[in-house]
């Protein structure tokens, strides 16, 4: 029996287009378009002007705050722009927009011997190379692997359970042993911490191959994960995998789990070994509207258009273009925004998949969004409660203990658009 | 490239299961199609006569109602159907029309949408219109009187008049056959003609996940073993009068029933305690009706006492508060 975490529910997972196609490098655009924050916390000031030349692998922007996460640029060309553009997430960012070389010069980095640097030296090239959380979040590693705790499990999450993307399955089948290696550093980082791979059973092949990998290395374990939605969430990730429960509004550290997303650990590897930048990452190409879905590597900062031009545009019956998962992710109105370092798919979605709610009917009370709560929260009240402005009645059903994993929405037969109005009772 | 997109700005989740409210109220009815075709067997086409009266009546009263209010009509939920249709088969077959069809007036018009309309109701409207033509029955002797010359009546009435089995259970009376009393018996109310079709409309909802065994199941076990404690018979009371209607369609109404399992056990159990309590100690008949609108009352104290723990919350907080009143929203669409 696969561990897992209470509640949630079985979403149809849409993985069977994409899960066996490798990973294949993306020809490479004529312009990025770089967003100086792609982490949660201090903005970054950029390190490069308007008309100035810039290397491959060149850091553009930085900031001395305590939580950040440095950005570089993954191909040489020459500064055009710096200036607001649209991002991801709808909003607006300062950018720094290059007009990339037609040719390039590949960077050359040099491998080090690992077991010679110090832990200081470790969290300071996680902190160089710009790695932040690649699951989504965007959250500082170097800041996550120097917890103010000591540390008994570091959990690998490789469990993906967001429907349609599958970068992160590819990853482990295909860079298994950078990503193992990765660990082993952080493993070390955090003073010697137990490493867990939670890998949901619908990658049985992953399974397979990173226990293969992990037969002869003493203090890390592969434990599969039932498929459920939101397994990889991070409290229910630690709960199925550990069985530690975190307390409501304490981060992990609090019960001496540290979690990192499979990417992120794959790309301390490459820093710390050669001190090479976070400029490139897995994106997931998928949907019934993709002419051409795949997994696709690709420079950070790659306009969204450039990925779907040069994989045959998208068909004519999408109505919804979404960057990130689709339970989590942000539908698209223009095609402008640039894929950054925590954007994980691609998805170009038909009428009958996608939700929407222009006449919601109110809440008749069915249960099912408790049901399957994974917080254990009422969004029914924290729904009704939100629209009607009761915003301290919201609060008390539990609004900002949310983390906004959408199954209420999902499965309201209703259609009221809870997680906005969970959204709308957190920003009053 | 280069098509003109029409890419939709939408805010996540990117997609839904499915599921409407409009799937589920006609999948109740269609669990309700068992317990009409025997009834039709038996007071022949007095059942769908009576059925269409509710079923307009609820549809006319719902566009009034919303109309009124400032409000689009929303037939197509099919709330205002099942309504007319559990209204009509709570009646007894020879009731007159105009009776049925006031019934559902007060059930849809007041109970539901005069609140704030489907899912805003705090009481089961169905029961609420069925109990207040009993309790205003006195006034109702006007209508009665007005619309006599107009009564519709078909053939498959005549038996109508012998005493049901509950109220045979209470004076003491011999009664039926058990096993015919199951599968198929004449007598009360429309939906009381057999035990057998409102089990399997009970296990179709079961299976099609509308409902959870919770309600059912308590309640009906709170009735037996209640029963069976004060010396009656407890089959009999299980397969008697509105019981299984009640707490295979009523009690587990969504709107009106606890949101968590915790709270429908407790839910059930109460129900099932007033209904003997009804049966046995007072009035014979409309036990379940009135058990289920009394609980009804309770069902945000049930939600707000049952809180369960957040995820990695020390101890359920206590919620003071609970306001739920459909007035505010009036003016949505």
């Amino acid at each position: 029996m696969a561990k897992t975490f209470e509640r949630g529910m079985d979403i149809p997972h849409y993985k069977e287009q994409t899960e066996h196609l490798p990973v294949q490098e993306l020809p490479q655009p004529t312009e990025l378009i770089i967003p100086l924050k792609q982490h949660i916390g201090a903005p970054n000031r950029r390190l490069v002007s308007v008309g100035e030349r810039v290397k491959a692998g060149q850091k553009i922007g930085d900031s001395d705050a305590a939580i950040s996460a440095p950005v570089h640029t993954g191909l040489s060309g020459t500064v055009r722009e710096i200036g607001s553009r649209i991002t991801m997430t709808g909003q607006l960012e300062d950018c720094v927009v290059i007009d990339v070389d037609p040719e390039q010069e590949p960077a050359s980095y040099t491998a080090d011997d690992v077991s010679q640097l110090s832990t200081e030296e470790i969290r300071r090239r996680i902190r160089e190379a710009g790695i932040v959380g690649m699951g989504g979040a965007g959250f500082p590693t170097h800041v996550k692997v120097n917890p103010p705790t000591t540390i008994d499990y570091l959990i690998l999450n490789g469990c993906e359970c967001e429907p349609f993307l599958t970068c992160d399955h590819r990853l482990m089948l295909e860079e298994a042993e950078e990503m193992i290696a990765g660990a082993r550093i952080l493993s070390k980082v955090l003073g010697g911490a137990k490493v867990i791979f939670g890998i949901e059973e619908n990658k049985m092949d992953a399974i397979e191959v990173i226990k293969k990998k992990l037969a002869k290395e003493p203090g890390m374990e592969v434990v599969p994960l039932k498929v459920k939605y939101p397994q990889g969430a991070e409290k229910q990730l630690i709960y199925a995998a550990t069985g530690r429960v975190v307390p409501l509004g304490k981060l992990p550290a609090e019960v001496n789990v540290v979690v990192q997303n499979v990417a992120t650990v794959k790309a301390v590897w490459d820093a710390v070994k050669y001190r090479r930048p976070l400029t490139e990452r897995i994106v997931t190409l998928t949907g019934p509207g993709a002419v051409q879905p795949g997994n696709y590597r690709v420079v950070i900062g790659t306009p969204l258009s450039h990925l779907l031009n040069c994989t045959g545009g998208i068909r004519s019956d999408v109505v919804r273009i979404v960057m990130g998962g689709p339970m989590t992710g942000f539908a698209q109105t223009t095609l402008d925004a640039p894929l950054v370092k925590g954007c994980g798919g691609v998805l170009a979605l038909t009428s009958d998949l996608v939700r929407s709610s222009p006449e919601y009917l109110a809440c008749v009370r069915c249960g099912k969004c408790v049901d399957h709560c994974p917080m254990g929260l009422y969004p029914n009240y924290i729904g009704m409660y939100g629209e009607l402005g009761r915003y301290n009645l919201a609060k008390e059903w539990g609004a900002l203990d949310c983390f906004e994993c959408g199954i209420c929405a999902y499965v309201c037969p209703s259609h009221r658009p809870i997680v906005d109005f969970v959204r709308h009772v957190k920003r009053a | 490239m280069g098509t003109d997109l029409n890419l939709q700005a939408a805010s996540s989740p990117h997609l839904h299961a499915g599921d409407q409210v409009s799937t589920a109220m006609r999948d109740v009815t269609i669990a309700l199609l068992p317990v009409t075709l025997v009834a039709c067997y038996f007071f022949k086409f007095n059942v769908p006569f009576l059925i269409m009266v509710c079923v307009l009546t609820a549809m006319f009263t719902e566009v009034l109602f919303r109309r009124a209010m400032g409000k689009k009509p929303q037939l197509h939920d099919g709330s205002a159907i099942l309504t007319g249709v559990l209204v009509a088969l709570s009646f007894s077959a020879a009731t007159p029309w105009w009776l049925a069809s006031a019934a559902t007036f007060i059930a849809v018009g007041f109970a539901k949408e005069y609140l704030g309309g489907l899912g805003w109701n705090r009481f089961n409207p169905a029961l609420f219109g069925r109990v207040s033509v009993i309790l205003f029955a006195p006034w109702l002797v006007y209508l009665n009187n007005e619309f006599f010359y107009w009564r519709v009546s078909f053939p498959g009435i005549d038996t109508v008049t012998q005493a049901t089995p509950l109220t045979m259970l209470q004076m003491g009376l011999p009664l039926p056959n058990m096993g015919t009393f199951f599968i198929a018996t004449q007598g009360g109310g429309i939906a009381e003609s057999s035990a057998l079709a409102l089990i399997l409309g009970g296990l179709y909802l079961l299976y099609k996940k509308h409902i959870t065994w919770h309600i059912p199941v308590s309640m009906l076990a709170t009735v037996f073993i209640g029963t069976a404690l004060l010396g009656q018979h407890p089959v009999y009371h299980l397969l008697s009068g509105g019981l299984l209607l009640g707490a295979f369609y009523m009690a587990t109404d969504w709107v009106t029933s606890p949101i968590t399992k915790k709270g429908q056990i407790i839910f059930g159990v109460c129900i099932g305690i007033i209904v003997v309590v009804f049966r046995v100690l007072l009035a014979p008949t409309e036990g379940v009706a009135f058990a289920i609108l009394i609980m009804n009352a309770f069902v945000p104290l049930i939600d707000r006492l049952t809180r369960r723990k957040k995820f990695g919350e020390e101890k359920a907080q206590l919620i003071k508060q609970t306001v739920s009143t459909g007035a505010n929203v009036a003016v949505k669409s």
